[in-house]
């Protein structure tokens, strides 16, 4: 399929989510190429990990450019879990074909999918140690 | 599960030509990011318990020897999906292109490859 071919609408008029997440699946990818260029570059690279302790990340989320770093991170946060996750959800469907296991296994990516998803926004906007 | 063990035979028997690789290697780089994203923000939330349970999961996660070994096979991944997904991205839009896909293929796999070395290096730094 290409984008010529794309409609946000099934032949009854309803929209067509399949298309649309298809569609989320290139946008988010294209933002993404870009953070994830930055921050293996940045943070793998420059930094380096073994030195990304509890210290370096408190000096970035409460330093003068906090903020950007905060943004940076809940992009990543967000882009990165429901571009990964739609790509399970996609592969589920694709070997589980028994409709009972594939529900099953959805929900569960959908619980777990949540989960993480509060506690990632929940890391980036409590602040450090302040969850205890 | 019979539909997976289907396309398990199916992966080693069709004889497809780039795009086949392209795309299998594209699936598994995908799930094993989203495996480690899920882990990697389990990691991350616990900056909210403070930095004795942080730094501990962080030495053990990251920077344990096995932990920098595995770092190199992310990189590989991450480097290959994002190359490959823009690879995708640009034919979806400029449908022309796909006829030469195979080359792109290629030359995108020269690419990854050239950029990954040097970062395997760097990443290996103090381990080796
Ligand atoms: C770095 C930038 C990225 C780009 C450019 C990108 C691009 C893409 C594209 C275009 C697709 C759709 C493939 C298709 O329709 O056949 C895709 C699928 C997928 N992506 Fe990404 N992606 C990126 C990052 C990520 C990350 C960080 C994760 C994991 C958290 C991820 C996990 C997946 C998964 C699991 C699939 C489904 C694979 C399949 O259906 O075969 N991607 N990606």
């Amino acid at each position: 399929m290409g984008i010529s071919t794309f409609r946000w609408k099934t032949k009854y008029g309803q929209p067509n989510w399949e298309r649309i997440s298809w569609l989320y699946m290139r946008l988010s990818g294209l933002v993404m190429f870009l953070i994830v260029t930055f921050h293996l570059l940045y943070m793998h690279m420059v930094v380096r990990v073994e030195n990304l302790t509890f210290q370096n990340i408190v000096d970035r989320w409460n330093g003068p450019y906090g903020l950007a770093w905060k943004t940076l991170d809940t992009a990543l946060l967000i882009f990165g879990l429901t571009h990964g996750y739609n790509g399970v959800r996609w592969s589920i469907d694709d070997y589980v074909h028994h409709r009972g296991w594939n529900l099953v296994l959805k929900m569960l990516l959908y619980i777990v999918g949540s989960i993480l998803m509060i506690a990632g926004a929940l890391a980036i906007f409590v602040g450090p140690g302040s969850l205890v | 599960m019979g539909a997976l063990v289907e396309t398990l035979r199916y992966v080693i028997s069709y004889r497809g030509t780039e795009g086949h690789w392209a795309w299998l290697l594209h699936r598994l780089s995908g799930l094993g990011i989203a495996l480690f994203l899920s882990m990697h923000i389990i990691s991350i939330f616990s900056v909210g318990l403070g930095p004795r349970v942080y730094n501990f999961l962080h030495e053990v996660l990251y920077v344990s020897a096995p932990a920098k070994v595995l770092e190199v096979f992310l990189i590989f991944g991450v480097l290959f999906h994002a190359a490959n997904g823009m690879r995708i991205i640009v034919i979806d839009f400029f449908p022309g292109l796909g006829k030469y896909q195979r080359t792109i293929v290629r030359i995108e796999l020269l690419v990854v490859i050239l950029v990954f070395i040097p970062a395997a290096i760097i990443t290996l730094q103090g381990v080796l």
